[in-house]
This record gives C-alpha cells, sequence and structure tokens, in this order.
C-alpha cells in the first residue's frame, strides 16, 4: 500500500479501534450491572441483539453510501464529523482542563446496579431460575444499542468516503474483543481506562477528517493530498491542549483568589 | 417505542451537542462555500479559512462552555 493510502487507513482504522474502547467500556459497565444482578444469560441475549442490529447498520448503510455521489457524499460527511468530533472535543478540552468532572464508570456501576435492584423481578432470586428476564435484556440492548450508534457513526464516516468499510469495522471489532476480554477476566469496572485522553484523541482524529472530507466535498484540492490530515491533527492537538491548559490555570488562579 | 425514543435522542445529541457550535460550524461551511464559489483553485485560502474557522469555533465554544461552568 501507498503511503497515501496508509495515511487515510491508519488514522481511521485508529479512529474506529479508539472510539470503540471508549464506548465498549461504557457499554460493559452497565452489561456487567445487568449480568451481575439479574444473571448472565439475559445480559449476554441483549448484547447479542444490540451487536446484530449495530453491525446490520453498518452492513446496510456502508453498502448505500458507496454508490452515493463521491463529492456530495464527503461534504455531508465531512459536515458531520466536525459536528461530532469538534463536540467529543469540546467536552475533552472541558474534562482535561477540571472544568466538568470526568467520566467515572465506578459512579455508573452502582447507579445501574441499584436500578436492576429496584425493578421487578430485581432480587437475588430471580437470578439462575429459568424465568426468561426481559427487563434486563432489554437493558443491556439499549445500553449497548446506543453506545454503539457512535461506534457504528464514526466507522461509516470514516471509512466509506475510501473504501475503508471492512478495515475500519475490523478495527471496531479489535477493540470490542479487547475490552470484553479485560473486562470479563476482571469482572469489574474498567474504571482505569484512560477515557479522556482517548476522547481527546477521537476528537482529535475526526474534527481533522471532518475539515479534510467538507473540503474535498467544496471541491478543495488540499496541498499534501490525504498526508494534510496530519498537519490538521497536529493542529487541533495543540489548539486543545493548550486551551486546555489556559483553563486549567485560570481555574487554578481563580481558586487562589477565593482563598 | 422508549428504546426507538432513546435511540433518536441519541443520535441528535451525537451532532447537536452545543448549539453555538453547530450553529458556528455550519455557517463556517457555508460562507466557505461561497468563498470557493468565488475564489475557484485557490485551495490555501478556502482550505486554510475552513481550518482556522474551525479552530476558532472549537476554542470559542470551549471558552464559552468553561465560562458556563464555572457560573453554575
Amino acid at each position: 500500500m501507498s503511503i497515501l493510502v496508509w495515511s487515510t487507513a491508519v488514522p481511521a482504522i485508529g479512529s474506529a479501534f479508539l472510539a470503540s474502547v471508549v464506548e465498549v467500556v461504557e457499554a460493559f459497565t452497565i452489561v456487567l450491572a445487568v449480568g451481575t444482578m439479574r444473571g448472565w444469560r439475559a445480559a449476554a441475549a441483549g448484547t447479542a441483539a444490540a451487536l446484530a442490529v449495530l453491525g446490520g447498520l453498518i452492513a446496510s448503510f456502508g453498502s448505500m453510501l458507496t454508490r452515493a455521489p463521491l463529492h456530495e457524499l464527503q461534504l455531508v460527511i465531512g459536515i458531520l464529523l466536525l459536528l461530532f468530533g469538534m463536540g467529543w472535543l469540546r467536552k475533552a478540552i472541558l474534562r482535561a482542563a477540571g472544568v466538568i468532572a470526568l467520566h467515572d464508570e465506578t459512579a455508573i456501576f452502582s447507579a445501574q446496579t441499584d436500578a436492576m435492584q429496584r425493578t421487578p423481578a430485581g432480587s437475588a432470586a430471580a437470578v439462575g431460575t429459568d424465568a426468561w428476564d426481559w427487563v434486563a435484556a432489554a437493558a443491556a440492548f439499549k445500553a449497548v444499542l446506543l453506545e454503539g450508534l457512535e461506534v457504528v457513526f464514526i466507522v461509516i464516516a470514516v471509512g466509506s468516503g475510501r473504501g475503508l468499510l471492512w478495515p475500519a469495522s475490523l478495527g471496531a471489532m479489535a477493540a470490542a474483543t479487547v475490552v470484553l476480554a479485560a473486562g470479563l477476566a476482571v469482572r469489574r469496572p474498567l474504571a482505569r481506562v484512560p477515557e479522556n485522553t482517548l476522547k481527546f484523541g477521537v476528537g482529535v482524529m475526526l474534527s481533522s477528517f471532518g475539515v479534510f472530507w467538507t473540503g474535498e466535498g467544496l471541491g478543495i484540492a488540499w496541498p499534501g493530498q490525504d498526508l494534510a490530515l496530519a498537519l490538521f491533527a497536529l493542529i487541533f492537538l495543540a489548539a486543545g491542549l493548550a486551551t486546555a491548559r489556559q483553563l486549567q490555570s485560570q481555574l487554578f488562579s481563580s481558586s487562589q483568589e477565593v482563598r | 417505542m422508549t428504546i426507538l425514543r432513546a435511540v433518536a435522542a441519541e443520535l441528535a445529541g451525537m451532532f447537536w451537542t452545543d448549539r453555538w457550535l453547530a450553529g458556528a460550524t455550519l455557517g463556517l461551511v457555508g460562507v466557505v462555500a461561497g468563498v470557493a464559489l468565488r475564489l475557484p483553485g485557490q485551495p490555501l485560502v478556502t482550505g486554510g479559512l475552513l481550518l482556522v474557522g474551525c479552530v476558532v469555533i472549537l476554542i470559542g465554544v470551549v471558552r464559552r462552555g468553561a465560562r458556563q461552568a464555572v457560573r453554575r
């Protein structure tokens, strides 16, 4: 493969992998709570059903988009990537600066465990019986489906423009396998995954893809072609880190003034 | 129905996390499209405008979000 193909393929597969790690960690926390409180059969069935729906979405939308006119597709996907990527980056910068709280998997696990206990058939007696627990299956299904939608969008968005749908899907599936294997090994929420750092990185990559595709959709011939993506990523990364550091120091100095 | 509603809310939230971010980004793309029509074959001008505009919007919405969070 030429360096130009790799310069798009590596960020595409990397974005799908890292975004999938973030979302699978969040979905795993809820599935773990459901499985622990209500039994693994319903949790596994709900998870499998949601993964089948997500796979179907990638297959149907992915093949449909490969037949769409390239420039229009790049423009629409580019704008959506800008909105989505800069949204992730905005939140990651605010979290890195300490302005808003970091995502706490342990707290989410506790809240979900409490919710499962409070809903019907949530008593310990329900676990291990032959009765089918629809509430638990639906909770696992909903969690995996909602967290997985963002991964589906990323896989389709970064994969469809350059025929990288399969590599991006494989990146996402690899991440899901790694997270699930780690989660099943430790059997507790994966609270030590540096979620905000990953979100920061994915936000930088998606914003860069957004600028690139939007520009191509508007007919801009980027100097350096696909290699321009690396420059965009560096600029977004530098701007994000500088803004986070500046906000952090402003927060520190205002807290010193209060004392 | 609850799941369909949750899916719709999730999809909307994916692209509309902050109305200023969404509005400014769509406005910028419109301006860049206009410039690209008037100045065809000037990728550095139109591309630079798009890139710099996105970075300025990002910094602006982050600073705005921080001000709002501190006020709360």
